[in-house]
């Protein structure tokens, strides 16, 4: 069991929310995603799992979601 | 082979939303798609093995909607219309002739006309007889309710004859009498006839028809493409839809500036004609707000963007357009005011003439053939022709002429022109910065001194003076520690002298102060619209340069033709009042509406129309366009933007005022055209009628009619190539 929490920028509204929890919720052993949204900078993305993501996974989700990076360095 | 489509995207909340989409379509195979948030639409472009299905399917998964926008270029309508003019024309013919030409009638005759007929008139004429049903349906008659109306009675007739009449009867003849002969006449070559001409003039209709959208996508391609975003202190460009509020970008000179936004860093002068129209660049500095799409002249800027995607004035500018082409309501058809009184009108002499026949004894069947007849012979062939053949031949002379009409159906519209709004710049006015005078005592030195310094400038108050000092003198001196203060002036050495050009501000910086003739000078420039600079060396103000916006050498003779013609000129600017009104004083306008946006002179057209006006507008900036597109008449400038000229009915080639004189005069002869073509098209088949009441018609009088309605018509379209130009 594991809980992190991720920076992500390029979210804007609700659609982006929406879009960003679908994706990482698909990754494999993911219970829960969380967004706590801030549509001008920075979100913050809270991921619960069986095991820890790491930043890769977590980047490649986003991507696949749309227009949206991970904050920290990958 | 790929295809493209156009798709309506609906539910997007922000530009993410836009990137979303656009990355997902652009994952399926061989698919390149760009999504534009603004107007809700997906250009993609994709290979046979994708099926469209695919596409809008893979939008939904991501959450949107999607609808197909348009699959080809080439509306379907009209090269589904010209299948069936096609067809039509091909089996209609031989009935004609066979049907005319009494030797070629051979045994059994009538019953091949039948068979080439039946589908003309069925499957031919189907589009009319769909329009009058549905019309019939409103209580509604239109031309469509008489074409299909004629139709149906003369094929109606024909088979009445040919199966309860004698005209079944192997080796029957048609001859031509002038007596009605009864029951065996065939009137099968009028439907078919009828149907054909018909066809073609709708055909001719569609294919002039605008193609609408055009001026948005003229517009949105204005935006800047890409953008230097600043971050963390560096430079990285980035497409601009992936700007988003609080970013700040640079805008380095000649750039076009990204977004709406703040000026947060340097100082410039932004080309704004774009949003205002007004041909003087505006100073900004630190602080000052400027539009995305218009044109950083001046220096560096570092801007912080205040709005994006359809936020921006830009954005808002394409709706404008966009409403304003959805709301123009389509004019009544001139054929169909006609028939609106005079197909209810013939239903009722066809009825009357019924039961006069059955009052004065004339037997049913004589009642009932005259009734028929009446219903035949209403329906005027050339109908079809009066409209597009007026519009085909005034376009073309338009065309010789140096007067694009984009939107022929315009110059159907009911009521003539009364008002012409008129743009200040571009449409009045050159739109050039031009010298326009020196005030000194030494004039010739200090525009030569000046030229030298001022051509080391960027700024088009400084490019006009150095140009006509170049004009004059040929090279210029050089120029040595050249400095600019943004939004006051220049300064320099020049011949050994310290020179300075600029504003009034800066030399007050250097302590001069301009005495009474210079501001006097100063005062005359600006009461005229005109930019005023100062020009000094050595310690000493020696002259005043005035800086402007030109009246074309054409202008004032235009005004007056419009006037001449009955119009009322109004001058419509985004400009400021006073140089507004100093440009109307010179060419002759009493009536000035300055200091408007674009949606400020959607609104001005807008309260003329309410007023009862019937209005042109003549214009040819970003500005312009929705005004343009919601004016009675649209006149784009042939050297304005794509936006104008897309929103336009009419462009004009020539950009003089006395074009657009022409182009009005122009539209006033082809609807006078169509009018006298509607005259002419009902005339003889109105001359027919009480023949068909009595009884007497007869094939040859139909036919004899709709040839003689028919050359009245064309020959009538054809004066308009005499159209010329009027004396200037």
């Amino acid at each position: 069991m594991s809980i992190q929490n991720f920076p992500v920028t390029g979210m804007t509204c609700e659609h982006c929310v929406a879009a960003v929890r679908s994706e990482l919720g698909a990754l494999a052993g993911v219970t829960d995603v969380s967004v706590d949204l801030d549509a001008n900078a920075t979100s913050t993305v809270t991921v619960t799992a069986s095991e820890a993501l790491t930043d890769e996974q977590v980047a490649a989700a986003l991507d696949e979601a749309g227009a949206y990076e991970l904050a920290r360095g990958v | 082979m790929t295809r493209s489509v156009e798709l309506s995207i609906g539910g997007m909340t922000c530009a993410s939303c836009a990137a979303r989409v656009e990355k997902k379509l652009n994952k399926l195979d061989g698919v390149t798609a760009s999504v534009n948030y603004a107007t809700e639409k997906a250009s993609v472009d994709y290979p046979d093995s994708v099926e469209l299905e695919q596409l809008v399917g893979t939008v939904e998964a991501t959450g949107y909607t999607a609808r197909i926008k348009s699959a080809t270029p080439e509306s379907d309508e009209t090269s589904a219309l010209r299948t069936r003019l096609l067809v039509s024309a091909a089996l209609a013919l031989p009935v004609l002739v066979v049907s005319m030409a009494p030797p070629l009638q051979f045994r059994y005759w009538q019953w091949v006309a039948l068979a080439l007929a039946t589908p003309v008139v069925t499957w031919g004429a189907l589009p009319f007889h769909r329009a009058a049903w549905t019309n019939l349906r409103h209580r509604a008659t239109t031309m469509d309710t008489l074409i299909s109306l004629g139709v149906l009675a003369a094929f109606a007739w024909s088979l009445w004859a040919l199966f309860l009449g004698d005209a079944g009867e192997p080796g029957m003849r048609m001859m031509f009498s002038w007596v009605a002969s009864g029951g065996d006449d065939l009137y099968l070559e009028v439907a078919s006839a009828v149907t054909v001409f018909l066809l073609a003039g709708r055909y001719a209709e569609s294919r002039a028809k605008r193609r609408s959208g055009a001026a948005l996508r003229a517009l949105l391609d204005l935006g800047a493409k890409d953008v230097a975003v600043l971050r963390d202190g560096r430079e990285t460009r980035v497409p601009v839809a992936s700007l988003e509020v609080g970013d700040e970008f640079v805008v380095r000179p000649g750039e076009k500036i990204a977004t709406d936004g703040e000026v947060v860093d340097g100082g410039s002068a932004v080309d704004a004609s774009l949003v205002t129209g007004e041909s003087v660049p505006a100073e900004v500095g630190r602080g000052d707000a400027v539009v995305g799409a218009t044109v950083n002249v001046g220096g560096r800027l570092v801007v912080r963007a205040t709005r994006v995607g359809a936020d921006t004035q830009l954005a808002q500018m394409a709706r404008l357009v966009e409403q304003a082409q959805n709301g123009k309501a389509a004019v009544q058809r001139l054929a169909d005011r006609v028939s609106a009184v005079f197909v209810p009108t013939v239903i009722g002499l066809a009825a009357a003439t019924f039961a006069l026949w059955l009052a004065l004894g004339g037997g049913a069947h004589a009642a009932f053939t005259a009734a028929v007849a009446v219903l035949i012979i209403a329906c005027p062939c050339a109908l079809g022709l009066a409209t597009p053949t007026a519009l085909m031949v005034g376009t073309g002379r338009g065309a010789q002429l140096g007067i694009l009409i984009k939107g022929p159906e315009i110059l159907e519209s009911t009521r003539l022109v009364d008002t012409v709004v008129l743009d200040k710049t571009g449409t009045v006015t050159t739109g050039a910065m031009t010298l326009h005078g020196v005030t000194a005592a030494a004039p010739e030195e200090v525009l030569r001194i000046a030229g030298a310094l001022e051509a080391a400038s960027e700024h088009p108050v400084a490019a006009a003076i150095a140009t006509a000092a170049r004009s004059t003198f040929g090279d210029l001196p050089a120029v040595e520690q050249f400095t600019s203060t943004p939004g006051l002036g220049v300064s320099g050495v020049v011949e050994g002298r310290a020179v300075l050009v600029g504003r009034r501000a800066l030399l007050e910086q250097w302590a001069l102060h301009a005495d009474a003739t210079t501001s006097a000078a100063l005062d005359e420039a600006e009461s005229a619209g005109r930019t005023a600079v100062l020009v000094a060396w050595d310690g000493e103000i020696r002259g005043v340069l005035a800086v402007g916006d030109t009246v074309k050498a054409t202008s004032a003779t235009g005004v007056r033709r419009l006037r001449a013609l009955g119009l009322h000129p109004v001058l419509l600017t985004g400009d400021n009042r006073r140089s507004a009104q100093a440009i109307a004083a010179e060419v002759g306008i009493v009536d000035v509406v300055a200091e408007v946006l674009p949606a400020g002179k959607v609104d001005e057209v807008r309260r003329l129309q309410s007023e009862g006006r019937v209005v042109a507008m003549v214009g040819d900036g970003v500005n312009d366009a929705a005004a343009l597109a919601v004016a009675d008449l649209g006149i784009a400038m042939g050297t304005g933007t794509d936006a104008a000229i897309e929103a336009s009915d009419l462009t004009l080639v020539r950009s003089d005022l006395n074009a657009a004189v022409d182009a009005i005069r122009l539209s006033r002869a082809t609807l006078r055209t169509i009018q006298g073509n509607l005259f002419w098209a009902f005339a003889y088949n109105v001359a027919a009628l009480p023949l068909a009441a009595f009884g007497l018609l007869n094939p040859l009088i139909a036919g004899a009619a709709m040839a003689f309605s028919s050359i009245f018509v064309v020959t009538n379209s054809l004066r308009l190539r005499r159209f010329s130009p009027g004396s200037r």
